[in-house]
This record gives C-alpha cells, structure tokens and sequence, in this order.
C-alpha cells in the first residue's frame, strides 16, 4: 500500500468503514475532538461528518496545530516514508529517537483525535457491514494497543501526514568534508532487481517451503544459503550483505513478488510496480523494507525476530537523518549508525552491541541506489542519491535515468547476454519468463530453454510477443536458429490442450449447436453435438434451458437401469453424464433406440464383453460401476458373460438320481449311517444323486426299511 | 412491431468436466497408448478428445510434461 494520491477513495472508504467499527461512545469522542460537533447528531450523520473532515484541509490544519508538536512529527515522519502503515512498536522507537519521553502518548493522542487509525481490517479489502457487530466494535485504544499478537498497526491518511510535511523533526545529521573532487559512487540499482528474478523463477520451480515458526525448510535453507547466482556477492556494493539469499527472499515476500500460501512461499505474476520506471520499482523496495522482519543487516537471516524487529525504524531514521543534510554534503555511516545507537530504545543500554545501520548504508541502501558514496581518507561517506532525496520527500520528481532500449544480444546458440545499462524492470520481468538467468554481472546472461519458453506460454506469452521482445530490445536481428526453435517450442504447445474444469454443452443437434454458437456462446465445438466453454463467466444463460445438469466434481449419480434379463441397460438421459456414456461403451453395445422416451439402451452381449476384457475391463471395474450407476450389485448374467473364460470347466455326466417324497426323506436317507455312503449329492430338497454301481445294495437297504423302490421306465 | 423472442436452445450441462483435445487423432492414441497416462483417461469423446477422470487433471499435466509434451491448460 504506497501513499500515492490515486487511492483516495479507497482511503475514503476505508476511514468509513474502520469509523464504522468504533462504539458509539468511541466514535463521539473522536467526532469531539476533530470536528468539534455543536449539536448531538445521530451516529450515522456524524460517520459521514467525520469522513468528509478528512477532506477539509482547513480544519485538519487546526486540529494539528492544536497537537502537541510530537503528533506533527511522527505525522510528518510516516509522510516522508511513504508507507502510511506502520507497527506501533517501530513508531514508538521513532518518537524515543526524536526525544519524546512517552513514546506512546502522541499517538493514543492522535487516535484519540482520529488523525490516525487503527487498522481493524486489512487495507483495500472489501467490507461486509452486516457482519460488524455490537461485540466487535472498538469500545477504546488503551485495550486495543495493549494487545501483542497480532502488532497493533497504525494507519496514517495521506490527506492528513501531508499536511505537517514541512514539520521540523529537530534533528540534524553531522556532515564531514570530503576531498574535493574525490569520485562519487552511485550504484545502478539494478542488483536486487536481477537478483529477486532469479529467485522468482526458482521458487516458481520449486517452492520454499516453511515451518511454523518460519524457518526454511533444511533443502530450502541449503538453497538460499548456497545458490551461486542468490549468493554471489553484489557486483556494485560497498559492504558485505549477509545472507544475500535470505535477504531477497524476505524483500520478494514483503513486495508482493512471493506470496505465502500453506507454509509455502510462491510465485506468481509480477506484481503491476514491475510495470513502471526503476525509481517506482526501488521505491516500493524502500517501503517493502519496513515489513522485512526476518533479515537484518548486522546478523543476516532472523526468523525469529519478528514484531519486535528494530530495523524498520531504524532504516526510516537512518534515511531521515540523511535527508537533513544540506545539499551535497556528505557524512559518515558510523555517526548515522552512532546517533540512531545513542536513542533508539532497542539498543539503549546495550554497550557495543552492533546495530548493522553503517553495513545497510554501504550495503542494502547503497545497492538500491538510495545513497552515493565517495571515499575519504577515513573511510567511505554517504549522502542521499537522487532517488534517495525522492523516495525521502526532498525532491519532488524521481531521477530521469538514461534509457538503452537495445540491450540484448541473442546468439545462434540460444545464450543472451543483456546489459546492464539498458534494463527495466519490465524487460527483466519479461526475460525473467521467456528465459533462465545464468549469471549476473555488467553483463547478464540468460539461456532460451524449452521449458523457460513453455513457462512464458503458460503465462500468456506467445511466439509472436516473444519475438517482438527480444527483437525491440535486441542489438542485432534474431538469429534463424533461434527463431526456428521458438516457433517449433511454440508450435508443440499448441498441441496438446487440456480444460481443467471446463463446461459441456451438449446439444440434441447439431443444427441446435451452431445456433448457439452464433448466439455467441464462447465455445470450442468437441463433437457434432458438444461443444466446451473454457470459463462459465461469459455464458449468458438466459439463450439456454437446461434439461440436466451435471457436476464432475460430485460421485457418480445413479442412472441406469437393469432389465430382467440382466443385460439391457437403460440410461436415463437427464441424469446421465459423459464418464457414464464412455464408460458404458466399453462393455455393452447400444441398442438401435424405438421409442420417443429419452432413454438410451445397451446391451451386454458375449462379443462386447470380450471387447472390455481386451481393452482391460475388469470384473472388480464392472462390479463397482453396477453399484454406482444401478444401485444393485453386479447382474448374474453380466457377471456369467464376464466370468465365463475364468470359469472352471463346465462338466456333462450322466447321473443317477433318486426322488423322494419330501425333504424329510431326503434329509434322512443322507444322515442314516445305512444309506448316507450311498448319497453322492442332492441337487433339490427332494432330489438325490447316486451312484449307478451302488443301485442294487440302496434298494436292499430301502426294503430293509420298507420303502417301495420305482425304477423310470 | 414485437420482435419474436428467441426460443432458449435445450441443453445438458456437464460443469467441471476435464478433458485433453489434441491437435490430431495420432497423438490421441499416443497417449491413450502409455499406460500410466491411459489409466487417468476414461473415456473418448471424439477421435481428438479424451475424457480426464475427475480429481487426476494435474497428474496428466505431470504426465504429459514427464513424457516430454508441454500442454496449454485452459
């Protein structure tokens, strides 16, 4: 969130809403002190009374003068940072620094007034006002800033820190002589830039992954502790940076280039600041560096310092002190370093500890371009760049820097070298996609590679933006070799498509299909009678009337019904779905439809199973798709066509059987020990098999019983 | 003068279908041809459309890549 004067709605909207979520009591006071109502208004007349002072530049103007002089200093410090959303903690340290004995006390003063917000709600999100309820309102500050998870944070409208620009902070910088004509060192700005797309395409590979307590993981860490290109030492650097690969890995998450997502750090697009001018790209650095909590300059990588990191108040003091030098003057880092050491209750007391504010001068500041140096002979001196006197508010317009358009240089063998001089952030975002980053130096270099120009097609590159880029940039015409291969790269993509969640429509005609079509629905014909739409968004339903709809994200739905004869299969139309008609077609044949019912039929036959079973239907699939299409288990029919060639053989004999009355007599004649050797098997309740060669001594035993013994025929 | 409304076209909606169209029937069959792609896919809609089974999109974007092709996912 920049402090740019385009958002004013947005700042509008927000007042209103975080207003909204005062008490009434809370929202009376602050209404008393900024606007000062003669009469008792009811609470929402006075929202908007409170939501249209900040628009009164007048009336701001009295309140402010009316503060103490410590409100207007740390006002017209969060203005000159240019990031309007601050820790209390780090405003805090900076009203200490800036000889307040209370460092609190100005700014419950400030909310107390309303010059100052509390952030409730994220910036620029929208609102639901219906779930702003009685218990969620802010009943008052003190409960509210004593909270410590999450860092109370504090939001400071442009409209209002612009007003007390000019406020002296009543703090001087000491400057020191430098050697008259000594040379002045300005870094291009360039390293952090190159060294944040390196990391973007390596986490868009892979990425880094975090524990809890947001340390990497070991491979992770291995890799932003040892990547050669991450870790090599900055080209244009006048001190060590630890850490480098942590660094911007903290600087790409606290700028948006990485976002958090499940313990992980991602990439993604290019945030739209990559889009502007490198003055706009360091600047949103310089105000990233107030959420970097996880990297300093004196010890490098610190997961662990979190809210209570002194180093956003720090650098803003460091930069602070630096704008109050007179034009042209220089001084040194140690007594930027001294003076903040001297104040800031981080490191009050702590004799000899090292604060790293001297190492981010020469090291993090002066790669970002922020400050020049130039060599005494005590050391290096510093002062504000160019861009350092905008960023802090001195001048009024970023530095106009030189532009070299053809930088690049494709070689046949598919290598690019790209100076230095001539890149903007835009062509290293570009580059960034369409190539992979080999080494940076004065001159870059980078490999066209299958896989990096697949990922610039699957970022919405083409082969025609491709070409365009590395041909407006280029110093020479591309080589053919290397125009053939990103043509045949950009060709074979556009082979295979594949609709991750795409939507059907399937038409009973094809005459019905292509008057849709020319209704203008967005779709891709698939069959004579489908056709598929990438994105629901475009489709206006109004032409349509649905007569099923289906949904392949939910089970199978139950749409079949079986026959008698266990192998016709009647499908009922309307809740049928694709996966069904494909599936179904593997093991059954369709049946030539003879009624106007919209339902189609198949049959299972002997000659389509031995189809599936050649294609590798099994009988578990088959088993499992009953149940889920039919709701009954498999059919015996369907189960004696796909079981059949598995099937022990089916035997012929002869057998002899006997047939009694009832099943008492069998049952008896196969537990008494004088007949049961002679049963074989029964093959009813009633009859029994024998063996023929057993016929004469069974008779015996049934007249032994008095049984009368029929022979057929 | 009333213009005729325009009949709504019945249609059956099949929402959050996946599918893989390629450019020729060939390489359908190529890719119904390798086995670990082949058990993702369950069905054939045309000679150039093969239906993806629900849940597996992105292992057949795996695959695909693994075997070398480089897919637009739409």
């Amino acid at each position: 969130m920049k402090m740019t004067h385009g958002n004013t709605d947005r700042w509008t909207q927000h007042i209103r809403h975080t207003l909204m979520r005062y008490d009434e009591a809370l929202l009376r006071q602050v209404a008393h002190k900024l606007c000062k109502p003669r009469n008792q208004w009811p609470v929402d007349e006075l929202l908007e009374r409170l939501v249209s002072a900040f628009d009164n530049a007048a009336m701001i103007d009295r309140r402010l003068k009316d503060m103490p002089a410590a409100c207007r200093q740390i006002l017209a410090v969060i203005g000159q940072s240019q990031q309007p959303r601050w820790p209390v903690g780090s405003l805090v340290e900076i009203l200490v620094c800036l000889g307040a004995q209370d460092g609190l006390a100005p700014l419950v003063a400030l909310l107390e007034s309303g010059l100052l917000l509390p952030e409730l709600f994220p910036f620029g999100t929208p609102v639901d006002e219906d779930k702003i309820s009685g218990r969620s309102k802010l009943r008052n500050f003190e409960s509210w800033l004593g909270r410590s998870e999450p860092m109370p944070m504090l939001l400071a409208s442009p409209g209002v820190s612009k007003r007390v620009a000019s406020e002296e902070l009543g703090i001087t910088c000491p400057a020191v002589k430098a050697a008259k004509d000594a040379p002045v060192h300005e870094a291009d700005g360039l390293d952090w830039p190159l060294r944040l797309a390196v990391l973007w395409q390596q986490v868009l590979a892979a990425p880094l992954r975090r524990t809890q307590q947001k340390e990497y993981f070991k491979r992770d860490y291995d890799r932003l502790r040892t990547d050669p290109l991450l870790c090599a030492a900055p080209t244009d650097v006048l001190a060590a940076v630890p850490d480098p690969g942590f660094f911007a890995a903290a600087l790409a998450s606290a700028s948006g280039l990485l976002h958090e997502e499940q313990s992980e750090l991602r990439a993604g697009a290019w945030p739209a600041y990559w889009k502007g001018s490198l003055p706009t790209l360091l600047a949103e650095f310089w105000t990233s560096l107030s959420r970097v909590n996880s990297w300093g300059p004196a010890t490098g990588h610190a997961p662990s310092d979190g809210p209570a990191n002194p180093y956003p108040s720090a650098y803003l003091l460091a930069l602070l002190l630096l704008s109050r030098l007179p034009e042209k003057s220089w001084t040194t880092p140690q007594a930027i370093e001294d003076w903040i050491a001297a104040r800031h209750p981080y490191w009050l007391g702590k004799k000899g500890a090292t604060l790293g504010i001297a190492a981010f001068l020469l090291g993090v500041a002066y790669s970002l371009r922020l400050v020049q140096a130039t060599k005494s002979d005590d050391g290096w001196l510093v002062r504000l760049s160019s861009l350092g006197r905008w960023v802090m508010g001195v001048d009024d317009k970023p530095p106009t820097l030189p532009t070299f358009k053809q930088t690049l240089l494709v070689q046949p063998n598919l290598e690019m070298l790209a100076y230095r001089q001539g890149l903007t952030p835009e062509l290293i975002a570009g580059l960034s996609k369409i190539a992979t980053w080999k080494g940076l130096g004065p001159a870059c270099t980078l490999q066209l590679e299958p896989h990096s120009v697949y990922r610039a097609l699957e970022m919405g590159e083409s082969f025609a933006s491709i070409v365009h880029m590395l041909e407006g940039h280029g110093m020479k015409a591309l080589p053919g070799a290397v125009l053939d291969s990103l043509k045949t790269w950009s060709n074979k993509r556009e082979l295979i498509s594949i609709y991750s969640a795409g939507a059907i429509f399937e038409f009973a005609s094809t005459a019905e299909m292509n008057e849709a079509i020319a209704r203008g629905l967005p779709a891709i014909r698939l069959t004579d009678r489908l056709a598929i739409v990438a994105n629901e968004n475009g489709i206006a339903y109004q032409n349509f009337r649905l007569t099923g709809t289906r949904d392949y994200t939910l089970p199978p739905e139950r749409c079949v019904d079986v026959e008698a004869d266990g192998v016709t299969l009647n499908v009922d139309l309307a809740r049928s779905d694709l996966l069904l008609e494909t599936d179904v077609q593997r093991f059954a044949e369709p049946i030539p439809q003879t009624s106007v019912q919209p339902r189609r039929a198949y049959r299972i036959t002997p000659a389509s199973i031995l189809a599936a079973r050649q294609q590798g239907v099994t009988m578990n699939h088959l088993e499992t798709w009953f149940v889920q299409r039919t709701g009954l288990p498999i059919s015996a029919a369907a189960m004696l066509l796909m079981a059949g060639p598995d099937a022990a053989p089916i035997e012929l004999r002869r057998q002899m059987v006997l047939h009694v009355a009832n099943e008492h007599l069998a049952d008896g004649l196969q537990q008494w020990p004088g007949t049961r050797t002679f049963i074989k098997g029964r093959l009813g309740p009633t009859a029994l098999v024998l063996d023929e060669n057993d016929i004469g001594l069974l008779t015996e035993r049934l007249k032994e019983l008095g049984a009368k013994v029929m022979f057929e025929g | 003068m009333i213009e005729k409304a325009q009949t709504r076209i019945p249609v059956k909606l099949h929402r959050n279908v996946a599918l893989v169209q390629t450019e020729d029937a060939l390489l359908a069959e190529e890719l119904l041809a390798h086995k670990k792609l082949a058990a993702d896919i369950v069905g054939r809609l045309s000679d150039r459309v093969l239906l993806i089974r629900p849940g597996r999109v992105d292992a057949v974007v795996q695959e695909l890549r693994r075997m070398g092709h480089t897919p637009s996912v739409l």
